[in-house]
């Protein structure tokens, strides 16, 4: 790190922001693995970062380019979740922070939320705003954001698409998404602190020359941190956050999955005429069936 | 003629008793079975057939029982006795034929469903099971007795170490439960003397102590003042639900239906009409649009609520739209209730359920029945699986409410009975202005995003496009860019992977081309799926198309069961194919045609 960035990025911790995280597997072609029955082995599966987060963390980072700041990543999983967080800090981050316990081990959406506001709350210095994706790729239930913001007793804005600071950076505007039988967009207003999960069809906007200036630096410098990622990491246990195990993890949990069934195939319905396009004969065949639906020009 | 009782099995007998008249020989035959196997299914069997002839000397004299002659609040306890299929079959046929109410059919139905699938299980035979499929099958049994004479029919026949455990297993579990010591808590402070004390930081705990949970709340919400469909999809399974609910347990719980907002008391007749027992309502200027904090007090304070009208501590079951702000609603009011729920859930029944999870039991290696359990079905891990959430007590921990969020379209939108009568309850309370912690300054409608049912041709792309999803995505949208009139979709597996996509095709693969269960539903002329797998969620939505073409690298690709074409082969070759010929037709497709194929 150069002396010109050190200065740059001191002088520059205004926003206190931490970012939530969570390891989720692989779910692209060929990755998953599944056991005889049709069940998904997750032993099996690679972990990767939960697709949704990259929203949070783009949002984030966007805060920390307009009005600057120190972005945390935060995230609570077995020891190997420590890729993950190398995974986050490759978009940004300046520390990360892993919740790793077998006594948190395989707690639901409550029994995380216990765990992660309390960490929060641990911190050094109180942040102004926390981000976190919507919904994980696996559990996909959305929950955990909105229950550690009301463990926080916080404001929270849900389904955010853009975001910028009031000019007081005292307040948020947002915009979001509200869908029911028609799709609306709300601009809210909440004062800091605030939690705040983008939706996926947030996008990060950088219309000053200099913020993209900026943001190449940050990049630059978050993709070398990344490399040695584990200086920057902290891991805290129950004992570290003084958390009755029995309120956290499974034996906190209010939830258990009960059974889990394979999708049923869908009934056969249809004939399949097989085509090979590798002859002459295939392609000509195709042509006939798709080409009255060409562009006519 | 029942030859040796001995012999026969208690669904066998049944079927031979109903054909005896005699009340003599039944009588005889009720002896010789005390005498000999003394099994209670067949005592209860043989004793109400004699009570039915020997009640006016008619047989069948309950079926008479006409249906018109009650109301249909009256109608459930009236044949609650009733056990018998044919003679709750000719109630049916009667109602149909007279009332026709769709709520009287559904009671009626309910409770055949409920005896058909009794007699099913008394036919289980253990020899032509395996150990895995005898566990499945006795999972439900919750008959000691049903269990024993099981039991004894493995002994006499294959006389399986491991099938006999799980039977003995499954009566130690029903009947074994009393003799269990109470559990003991241990203060933390003794369990866990290396924690700061006081320990554990309780704030968020608020679970009751012996807690009183009845009946099921919905949540309704409500878009520019109106019901939107899913609230009422949800009043009237919720409906469904209680019904079967007050016939299973024979209790009279409610449906209550929660409205919140600025002019929601004139949708209560309507939130009655399609089922609700009672609505529960507040209205406020402030409350105009969905607001986190004060959404959830308000909820929680009636949940929590002490009234004539509700003699509980809170509800047992709680449900919720899956909508983007009912999911975030249903989230913050079971935290604050201190329970646990699922989300974006399409299957919901209530049932019994005995577990083994020592967590839930606080013994391991024991089991314990938790009784009338909201199970709550979900398409699962990017649509891989089905899980079952269930939210279960802990030995020292209240779970309840019970809480879910139902995917909207997944179940139908009931008939509406404008007779049907509820309680009306404008809910009283003090809004703190803390609540207000977030102000909504603007709103304005926008399109839905793309309508793909609006075209001629869609193009689907799905996982196959793994190896390099941005030119996947590109080569999709080069095809589509070749017909006259067709759009890009793709597979949930696109929506919810973790593909980096470059931004140029970042924005054909948001959720608004999703096809399928939880995405659009379409019927173009022709479908083209390319690298789609065919998981049935994805079929659901893409099945009513005219011509299927699929391209997989997977000969064995599910979506082959429902393709009328099916090209064997890598999307990334066989795409650049077909635009090739189709650019080569030049625009003179007749001429093409003719010319090439006859």
């Amino acid at each position: 790190m150069t002396a010109d960035t050190l200065v740059m990025n001191n002088s520059d911790f205004d926003l206190d922001i931490v970012v939530l995280t969570k390891g989720v597997p692989d779910f692209r072609e060929g990755k998953v693995s599944f056991d005889e029955h049709g069940h998904l082995e997750r032993g099996k599966t690679p972990t990767v970062m939960n697709p949704n987060d990259r929203f949070a963390l783009k949002a984030a980072l966007q805060t920390k380019v307009r009005n600057g700041g120190k972005i945390t990543v935060m995230s609570m999983g077995p020891p190997g979740y420590k890729e993950v967080l190398q995974e986050a800090m490759e978009i940004y981050a300046d520390d990360l922070y892993l919740l790793s316990d077998r006594e948190m081990a395989a707690a639901d959406t409550w029994a995380t939320s216990i765990t992660i506001s309390t960490a929060i709350e641990k911190l050094d210095k109180k942040p102004d705003i926390v981000f976190a994706g919507f919904k994980t790729a696996d559990g996909e239930t959305g929950h955990t954001g909105p229950q550690t913001s009301w463990c926080l007793g916080w404001p929270i804005i849900t389904h955010v698409i853009d975001l910028e600071m009031g000019d007081s950076r005292k307040k948020i505007i947002a915009k979001r998404l509200v869908k029911g039988d028609i799709k609306e967009v709300e601009t809210v207003e909440s004062k800091l602190p605030c939690f705040i999960i983008p939706d996926p069809e947030f996008e990060a906007k950088y219309p000053k020359v200099s913020d993209r200036l900026k943001l190449q630096k940050l990049t630059s410098e978050t993709k070398e941190r990344a490399i040695d990622y584990e200086e920057t990491l902290t891991i805290w246990d129950h004992k570290d956050l003084n958390l009755d195990p029995d309120y956290i993890g499974l034996d906190g949990s209010p939830t258990i999955v009960g059974r889990v069934d394979p999708i049923p195939k869908a009934p056969a319905e249809r004939d399949a005429v097989m085509i090979d396009m590798n002859y002459e004969q295939g392609e000509k065949e195709m042509i006939g069936i798709i080409g009255p639906f060409g562009r006519g020009e | 003629m029942i030859k040796d009782l001995n012999e026969i099995k208690v669904g066998d007998l049944k079927k031979e008793i109903v054909k005896i008249e005699d009340l003599d020989e039944l009588k005889k035959i009720l002896l010789s079975e005390k005498k000999g196997k003394n099994r209670r299914t067949a005592i209860d069997a043989i004793d109400k057939r004699i009570g039915m002839i020997d009640g006016d000397g008619m047989v069948n004299s309950k079926g008479s029982l006409d249906p018109s002659e009650y109301d249909i609040s009256k109608l459930g306890s009236a044949i609650r006795e009733i056990e018998d299929v044919e003679q709750l079959e000719s109630i049916l046929k009667l109602e149909k034929s007279g009332g026709n109410r769709s709520n009287a059919i559904v009671l009626i139905e309910s409770r055949i469903k409920k005896f058909s699938s009794e007699k099913d299980e008394e036919k289980i035979i253990l020899s032509a099971l395996s150990v895995a499929g005898v566990a499945n099958a006795i999972r439900g049994i919750e008959n000691a007795d049903e269990l024993r004479e099981l039991l004894s029919q493995e002994g006499d026949g294959e006389n399986r170490t491991a099938v006999k455990k799980q039977l003995q297993n499954q009566i130690e579990s029903l009947e074994g439960e009393m003799i269990y010591e109470p559990i003991i808590q241990i203060p933390p402070e003794e369990k866990y003397p290396y924690l700061r004390h006081p320990t554990n930081d309780k704030r968020h705990v608020r679970s009751l102590n012996g807690g009183k949970y009845e009946d099921m709340w919905v949540y309704c919400e409500t878009q520019g003042g109106e019901l939107i469909d899913v609230s009422r999809e949800m009043i009237g399974k919720a409906r469904d639900l209680m019904n079967q609910y007050n016939l299973d347990y024979k209790t009279n719980e409610k449906v209550v239906v929660v409205l919140i907002g600025e002019d929601v008391s004139r949708l209560v007749d309507e939130c009655i009409s399609y089922g609700a027992d009672v609505a529960i309502y507040i209205e406020d200027k402030r409350l105009k649009r969905f607001l986190h904090t004060a959404y959830t007090k308000i909820f929680c304070d009636m949940a929590r609520s002490n009234t004539e009208w509700k003699k509980y501590d809170e509800p047992k079951y709680v449900i919720f739209p899956a909508t983007n702000n009912g999911r975030d609603l249903s989230a913050q009011v079971l935290a604050e209730l201190d329970s646990g729920l699922a989300s974006d859930c399409s299957g919901l029944y209530i049932e019994d359920i005995i577990i083994s999870n020592p967590v839930k039991t606080g013994r391991p290696g024991t089991k314990k029945k938790f009784e009338r359990v909201l199970h709550m079905k979900r398409p699962d891990f990017s649509g891989f699986e089905y899980s079952t959430i269930l939210c279960l007590d802990n030995p020292h921990r209240e779970f309840h409410p019970q809480g879910a969020s139902v995917i909207p379209g997944s179940f139908k939108i009931p008939m509406t009975d404008d007779g049907r009568n509820g309680l009306f309850i404008s809910h009283e309370m003090k809004i703190e202005k803390s609540w207000f912690n977030v102000s909504v300054i603007g709103n304005e409608e926008v399109e839905t995003g793309i309508d793909l049912s609006e075209y001629e041709v869609i193009v689907c792309m799905g996982r196959g496009i793994g190896k390099n999803p941005t030119a996947g995505i590109e080569l999709g949208l080069k095809l589509v860019d070749m017909f006259e009139n067709a759009a890009l979709g793709i597979t949930r597996g696109i929506v919810t992977s973790s593909y980096k996509f470059e931004s140029r095709v970042e924005q054909y693969t948001k959720e608004e081309r999703q096809i399928g269960e939880t995405g659009q539903w379409i019927k173009p002329k022709l479908y083209i799926g390319a690298g789609v797998s065919g998981a049935i969620q994805h079929k659901v939505g893409m099945t009513e198309s005219e011509i299927v073409i699929a391209i997989n690298e997977n000969e064995n690709a599910d979506i082959r069961d429902f393709a009328d074409y099916f090209i064997n082969g890598d999307l990334f070759e066989v795409i650049p194919k077909m635009i090739e010929s189709l650019s080569s037709m030049n625009g003179n497709l007749e001429e093409f045609v003719k010319g090439e194929i006859k």
